[in-house]
Protein backbone atom coordinates (compact mmCIF):
# COMPACT_ATOMS: atom_id res chain seq x y z
CA UNK A 1 0.00 0.00 0.00
CA UNK A 2 1.36 3.65 -1.03
CA UNK A 3 0.33 7.00 -0.87
CA UNK A 4 -0.38 7.97 -4.11
CA UNK A 5 -0.39 11.98 -3.84
CA UNK A 6 3.47 12.79 -4.09
CA UNK A 7 3.15 16.20 -2.98
CA UNK A 8 1.87 15.58 0.51
CA UNK A 9 4.33 12.70 0.73
CA UNK A 10 7.14 14.88 -0.20
CA UNK A 11 6.33 17.36 2.56
CA UNK A 12 5.70 14.91 5.19
CA UNK A 13 9.85 13.78 4.33
CA UNK A 14 10.73 17.45 3.82
CA UNK A 15 9.15 18.43 7.66
CA UNK A 16 11.23 15.54 8.52
CA UNK A 17 14.80 15.97 7.30
CA UNK A 18 13.96 20.09 8.74
CA UNK A 19 13.46 18.44 11.69
CA UNK A 20 16.60 16.55 11.78
CA UNK A 21 18.45 19.46 11.09
CA UNK A 22 16.81 21.66 13.40
CA UNK A 23 17.35 19.57 16.24
CA UNK A 24 21.09 18.93 15.53
CA UNK A 25 21.21 23.22 15.44
CA UNK A 26 19.16 23.15 18.12
CA UNK A 27 21.37 21.17 20.50
CA UNK A 28 24.83 22.57 19.10
CA UNK A 29 23.80 25.87 20.08
CA UNK A 30 22.46 25.22 23.27
CA UNK A 31 25.11 23.35 24.33
CA UNK A 32 27.94 25.32 22.42
CA UNK A 33 27.58 29.00 21.65
CA UNK A 34 24.75 29.83 23.77
CA UNK A 35 25.40 28.45 27.04
CA UNK A 36 25.44 32.09 28.77
CA UNK A 37 22.78 33.49 25.98
CA UNK A 38 19.60 35.11 27.78
CA UNK A 39 16.48 32.63 28.55
CA UNK A 40 14.12 33.88 25.98
CA UNK A 41 17.14 33.32 23.49
CA UNK A 42 17.54 29.74 24.62
CA UNK A 43 13.67 28.97 24.73
CA UNK A 44 13.19 30.29 21.15
CA UNK A 45 16.50 28.57 19.97
CA UNK A 46 15.81 25.40 22.02
CA UNK A 47 11.81 25.46 20.37
CA UNK A 48 13.28 25.73 16.85
CA UNK A 49 12.78 21.66 15.83
CA UNK A 50 8.58 22.13 16.86
CA UNK A 51 8.16 24.64 13.82
CA UNK A 52 9.19 21.62 11.26
CA UNK A 53 7.27 19.10 13.63
CA UNK A 54 4.01 21.13 13.03
CA UNK A 55 4.54 21.80 9.51
CA UNK A 56 4.86 17.47 9.26
CA UNK A 57 0.97 16.89 11.61
CA UNK A 58 0.23 19.48 8.76
CA UNK A 59 1.13 17.44 6.00
CA UNK A 60 -0.06 13.88 7.77
CA UNK A 61 -3.33 15.16 8.23
CA UNK A 62 -3.96 16.04 4.86
CA UNK A 63 -2.54 12.96 3.72
CA UNK A 64 -4.77 11.12 5.73
CA UNK A 65 -7.74 12.82 4.59
CA UNK A 66 -6.78 12.24 0.75
CA UNK A 67 -6.24 8.94 1.40
CA UNK A 68 -9.38 6.21 0.48
CA UNK A 69 -10.80 4.09 3.66
CA UNK A 70 -8.41 1.45 3.18
CA UNK A 71 -5.38 3.85 3.55
CA UNK A 72 -7.11 5.45 6.76
CA UNK A 73 -7.62 1.91 8.11
CA UNK A 74 -4.22 0.89 7.55
CA UNK A 75 -3.27 4.56 8.89
CA UNK A 76 -5.35 4.26 12.21
CA UNK A 77 -4.10 0.78 12.68
CA UNK A 78 -0.45 2.17 12.67
CA UNK A 79 -1.03 4.68 14.79
CA UNK A 80 -2.58 2.78 17.34
CA UNK A 81 0.04 0.06 17.44
CA UNK A 82 2.73 3.48 17.68
CA UNK A 83 0.82 4.74 20.08
CA UNK A 84 0.90 1.77 22.47
CA UNK A 85 4.06 0.64 21.63
CA UNK A 86 5.66 3.85 22.71
CA UNK A 87 3.26 4.55 25.62
CA UNK A 88 4.74 1.09 27.00
CA UNK A 89 8.33 1.84 25.92
CA UNK A 90 8.32 5.10 27.46
CA UNK A 91 7.13 3.60 30.93
CA UNK A 92 8.89 1.01 30.85
CA UNK A 93 12.23 3.19 30.02
CA UNK A 94 11.13 5.93 33.06
CA UNK A 95 10.87 2.74 35.32
CA UNK A 96 14.53 1.66 34.41
CA UNK A 97 15.70 5.22 35.03
CA UNK A 98 13.90 5.27 38.09
CA UNK A 99 15.51 1.83 38.73
CA UNK A 100 19.01 3.56 37.73
CA UNK A 101 19.59 0.83 35.29
CA UNK A 102 20.50 3.95 32.67
CA UNK A 103 22.78 6.89 33.21
CA UNK A 104 20.75 9.13 31.87
CA UNK A 105 18.20 11.75 32.39
CA UNK A 106 14.32 11.82 31.70
CA UNK A 107 14.92 15.26 29.99
CA UNK A 108 17.25 13.23 27.82
CA UNK A 109 14.73 10.33 26.98
CA UNK A 110 11.87 12.77 26.38
CA UNK A 111 13.77 13.89 22.72
CA UNK A 112 13.12 10.76 21.39
CA UNK A 113 9.58 10.16 22.03
CA UNK A 114 8.63 12.22 19.29
CA UNK A 115 11.42 10.37 16.76
CA UNK A 116 10.50 6.92 18.10
CA UNK A 117 6.79 7.53 17.92
CA UNK A 118 6.99 8.11 14.00
CA UNK A 119 9.68 5.29 13.32
CA UNK A 120 7.48 3.25 14.88
CA UNK A 121 4.27 4.33 12.92
CA UNK A 122 6.17 3.64 9.73
CA UNK A 123 6.94 0.44 10.43
CA UNK A 124 3.71 -0.90 11.61
CA UNK A 125 2.47 0.80 8.67
CA UNK A 126 4.58 -1.84 6.78
CA UNK A 127 3.12 -4.64 8.43
CA UNK A 128 -0.07 -3.33 8.24
CA UNK A 129 0.07 -3.05 4.33
CA UNK A 130 1.16 -6.62 4.11
CA UNK A 131 -1.75 -7.52 6.10
CA UNK A 132 -3.95 -5.96 3.11
CA UNK A 133 -1.78 -7.06 0.58
CA UNK B 1 -16.66 -12.02 2.86
CA UNK B 2 -16.49 -13.11 -0.92
CA UNK B 3 -17.14 -11.28 -3.69
CA UNK B 4 -17.32 -11.32 -7.66
CA UNK B 5 -15.33 -8.63 -8.23
CA UNK B 6 -12.75 -9.79 -10.44
CA UNK B 7 -15.19 -11.56 -12.74
CA UNK B 8 -16.89 -8.86 -13.15
CA UNK B 9 -14.12 -6.41 -13.53
CA UNK B 10 -12.55 -8.99 -15.87
CA UNK B 11 -15.50 -9.34 -17.72
CA UNK B 12 -15.27 -5.46 -18.73
CA UNK B 13 -12.11 -5.93 -19.77
CA UNK B 14 -11.01 -3.03 -16.62
CA UNK B 15 -7.05 -3.13 -14.77
CA UNK B 16 -7.17 -2.92 -11.34
CA UNK B 17 -6.08 0.65 -11.62
CA UNK B 18 -8.80 1.72 -14.34
CA UNK B 19 -11.57 0.23 -11.94
CA UNK B 20 -9.88 1.91 -9.33
CA UNK B 21 -9.98 5.17 -11.07
CA UNK B 22 -13.80 4.57 -11.73
CA UNK B 23 -14.26 4.07 -7.94
CA UNK B 24 -12.02 6.93 -6.58
CA UNK B 25 -10.23 4.59 -4.41
CA UNK B 26 -6.41 3.29 -4.49
CA UNK B 27 -5.51 0.23 -6.76
CA UNK B 28 -4.38 -1.33 -3.91
CA UNK B 29 -8.21 -1.26 -1.98
CA UNK B 30 -9.51 -2.65 -5.29
CA UNK B 31 -6.91 -5.63 -4.99
CA UNK B 32 -7.49 -5.94 -1.21
CA UNK B 33 -11.26 -6.63 -2.07
CA UNK B 34 -10.66 -8.97 -5.19
CA UNK B 35 -8.69 -11.07 -2.69
CA UNK B 36 -10.84 -10.86 0.17
CA UNK B 37 -8.57 -9.12 3.02
CA UNK B 38 -10.36 -6.27 2.78
CA UNK B 39 -14.17 -5.75 3.06
CA UNK B 40 -15.19 -1.94 1.88
CA UNK B 41 -17.24 0.77 3.49
CA UNK B 42 -21.04 0.11 2.74
CA UNK B 43 -20.94 3.31 0.60
CA UNK B 44 -18.34 1.92 -1.17
CA UNK B 45 -20.24 -1.29 -1.73
CA UNK B 46 -22.97 0.69 -3.37
CA UNK B 47 -20.52 2.46 -4.79
CA UNK B 48 -19.52 -0.96 -6.88
CA UNK B 49 -23.10 -1.50 -7.37
CA UNK B 50 -24.28 0.84 -9.23
CA UNK B 51 -21.22 0.91 -10.89
CA UNK B 52 -21.54 -2.92 -12.79
CA UNK B 53 -25.43 -2.26 -12.52
CA UNK B 54 -25.69 -4.77 -9.75
CA UNK B 55 -27.72 -5.13 -6.11
CA UNK B 56 -24.60 -5.57 -3.65
CA UNK B 57 -25.97 -9.10 -2.66
CA UNK B 58 -25.43 -10.21 -6.20
CA UNK B 59 -22.02 -8.93 -5.61
CA UNK B 60 -20.53 -9.72 -1.95
CA UNK B 61 -22.20 -12.66 -0.52
CA UNK B 62 -21.02 -13.84 3.11
CA UNK B 63 -18.53 -16.96 3.69
CA UNK B 64 -20.29 -20.32 3.61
Amino acid sequence: MTYTNRPLVHACLLSALAYIATTWISMRLLAGAMVDAPIAMRVVVGLLPVIPIGLAIRAFVQLMRAGDELQRRIDVEALAIAALAIGLGALTASLLIVAGAFDTTAQKALVWVFPALVLTYLFARILACRRYG
Amino acid sequence: MNNRMRELRGDRGWSQAELAERLGVSRQTVNAIETGKYDPSLPLAFTIGRLFGLSIESIFAPEA
